[in-house]
């Protein structure tokens, strides 16, 4: 019965993703043509090469492994109605200090050095998450708001440590010292993709069964829905909110982490790039419909938008910034639901011939 | 002493755009729209006001166009928020990352890290008020502001009117608080929460002039820096009261002063002093919290 019910909606569910994609892309086409070129030649180029050419999707695969993290570490919480908007600043602090280690310790092994890396990636994010989550939990202090002035503030503290006491001396400008050989994850063939997008498709199949299959998915579920009748029916609400707030952060970490030992390999003030790969992932969440078979396409989409994005600066005159104007006018139209997904196509209608027979 | 009389002329600075941003929010939070997009919208100030300055070379007209693109910007929120009844959250995340992002598409077309008035002396913009000015201490902390900065503490008066004197208030709050009873009494609530965040824009694009264009004459992306959350932090400290969500306001605009004349003896540390401010209001909410629930036994959360 269940899963009858669930096919039914796929339709409306699919249109209602697909369009706030499509609408954006029609604006974004306005604005390029505006600029003087043809859009249709910009999309071509942008998506083009990172989707259908073996390099550049094998590229585009490698950005996409931060942003699987990241929209997981957003769906996790936005699914239960708590408002994590503290991933950027988790990844940031996440991947400072895997830097920071992987710089400064000598471990022999470059297995172990790897995971002792990830580790204090992951610790990072989830003290940092850790403080909005009790303030939540204990204190009833806004979540949302704390975790996003604390984005801020993690900035500031991240910019005086990089440019303080962990500067590398000698570069022209601020950075932490570059991490060991042991701690970098290498480039499979001659495409960027390293090891760590396996990392990331595990953790994704991990939390995909977490989500579906456990209680703890379950309950995160129940919680979106109804914290106060979750509450009066037995789930400890209030440890579950710390449980999943930590849980975000440390897949923030861990996104950080990656991002450190697989691409940027120090810490620069530009480490999370133009838009911020916390923010990507509030994208990536929200297109994915919190499911993460959903988040693995939204972010090899993304990424591919992100990766063509730096070539229509070489063939054209458009500023790569014209993805973040995408991505903002993609969550803008993710908000509303153009059609009700309660029913399917058909039932709709048929609904409205049923209530018109009625009044007549 | 002249040390203090810095900090307390900061204060007033760096307590407008704050405090106006306030202003603005507090009728969205009466009508129960949660509006986080006051930061995108006071920087859609910020940015039209230099913009529009630059191209034009009026300052009036880029006072103007700020205010009319801002309230565009509350229209547009106001249509996906009430009338398609979208999730108010993901709205406002949209515009406060739609805004920097075309900011920074416009600049790199400009090919410019920012937007400057060269022509534009910025001590124009102050006022010296006549008599108090020659007052020895006083004179010199409230005298020498921007327009706005004045309009910004005469609004939290005018605010206050607004809210608990006229009709339009008392609506607004009805509507906040019980929907059912506003329509029951003929009220057309999608206006009243139309209005309340128009409102809201108008407040924020004052913010944002007076940030960028009042002060500097300058444009960088970004510049707002988190002042739409905290000030978002002040309305919850307050509960929506236009005076005392404006002297929490005014207590982050006296953390920020501090933070800034303090970061000056500090030498290499001083970005250490810039994270002041966040970590003011991390802590005022939570005590503010604390001292609202402290006799709650409710168990689970509380909304």
């Amino acid at each position: 019965m269940k899963r009858i019910a669930k096919k039914r909606n796929f339709g409306p569910q699919l249109v209602n993703t697909i369009l706030p994609v499509l609408l954006a892309f029609v604006i974004g086409g306005i604005i390029i043509s505006i600029i003087g070129e043809n859009p249709f030649e910009v999309f071509k180029i942008m998506l083009g090469k990172s989707l259908f050419t073996a390099k550049g999707f094998s590229n585009t695969l490698h950005y996409a492994s931060p942003l699987l993290l990241t929209g997981l570490a957003i769906a996790v919480t936005f699914k239960a109605n708590i408002f994590n908007m503290g991933v950027e600043g988790q990844l940031l602090l996440g991947g400072f200090f895997a830097g920071i280690a992987g710089a400064s310790l000598q471990i022999g092994s470059p297995l172990l050095h790897k995971i002792i890396c990830m580790l204090i990636g992951m610790i990072c994010g989830v003290l940092f998450a850790l403080i909005p989550a009790i303030l939540k939990a204990y204190y009833h202090v806004d979540e949302m708001v704390v975790t996003l002035t604390l984005n801020y503030a993690m900035i500031k503290v991240l910019e005086y440590l990089s440019s303080g006491p962990f500067r590398e001396d000698g570069s022209g400008y601020v950075c932490t010292s570059m991490i060991r050989e042991t701690a970098m994850f290498s480039r499979i063939g001659n495409s960027r993709i390293t090891f760590f997008f396996v990392i990331a498709l595990v953790v994704l199949l991990l939390m995909a069964f977490v989500m579906k299959r456990t209680k703890l998915g379950y309950e995160i579920t129940a919680i979106g829905k109804n914290p106060e009748f979750s509450e009066a029916s037995g789930m400890r609400v209030r440890r579950k909110i710390i449980m999943l707030m930590c849980l975000s952060g440390a897949l923030a970490g861990l996104a950080g982490a990656g991002q450190m030992m697989s691409e940027t390999f120090k810490y620069t003030l530009t480490f999370s790039g133009t838009t911020g790969l916390g923010w990507d992932g509030m994208l990536i969440a929200l297109l994915g419909r919190h499911n993460p078979g959903g988040i693995l396409l939204a972010a090899i989409f993304y990424s591919a938008l992100k990766t063509g994005a730096d070539n229509i600066n070489m063939y054209t005159t458009v500023p790569k910034e014209i993805v973040g104007v995408l991505q903002g006018l993609i969550i803008l139209f993710l908000a509303i639901r153009f059609f009700n997904e309660k029913y399917g196509f058909m039932e709709k209608i048929k609904a409205q011939k049923n209530s018109k027979e009625v009044v007549e | 002493m002249n040390f203090i009389g810095n900090i307390m002329y900061d204060s007033i600075y760096h307590a407008t755009p704050i405090l106006l941003c306030v202003l603005g929010g507090i009728f969205a939070y009466k009508a129960n729209v949660l509006n986080i997009a006051l930061e995108g919208m006071m920087l859609t100030g910020a940015f039209t006001s230099l913009l529009i300055s630059y191209f034009t070379g009026s300052i009036v007209l880029g006072y103007l166009g700020a205010i009319i693109i801002c309230i565009l910007v509350g229209i547009l929120f106001s249509i996906m928020t009430v009338t398609y009844k979208g999730n108010v959250i993901v709205v406002g995340l949209a515009i406060n990352m739609l805004v920097p992002a075309i900011a920074g598409f416009v600049l790199q077309f400009m090919k410019s890290p920012n937007i400057t008035l060269q022509w534009k002396n910025i001590a124009d913009f102050k006022i010296m008020i006549p008599l108090i000015h020659d007052i020895p201490i006083i004179g010199k902390i409230v005298s020498g502001h921007t327009p706005i900065t004045y309009a910004a503490f005469v609004g939290i008066f005018l605010i206050w009117v607004l809210m608990y004197k006229t009709k339009f208030g008392i609506y607004v709050r009805v509507v906040g608080e019980n929907e059912d009873a506003a329509r029951n009494l003929g009220l057309n609530t999608n206006k009243y929460r139309y209005l309340a965040i128009m409102l809201g824009a108008f407040c924020c694009s004052l913010a944002g002039i007076n940030l960028a264009l009042e002060r500097m004459a300058l444009f960088t992306n970004n510049m707002t820096a988190g002042r739409g959350f905290i000030a978002i932090a002040a309305i919850y400290c307050g509960q929506g009261d236009p005076v005392s969500s404006a002297l929490y306001a005014i207590v982050f605009g006296v953390a920020r002063a501090l933070a800034v004349n303090m970061g000056l003896y500090a030498g290499p540390a001083a970005a250490l002093f810039d994270v002041i401010p966040y970590v003011v209001m991390g802590i005022v909410l939570t005590m503010v919290s604390v001292l609202k629930y402290r006799n709650n036994k409710l168990r689970g959360i509380i909304k």
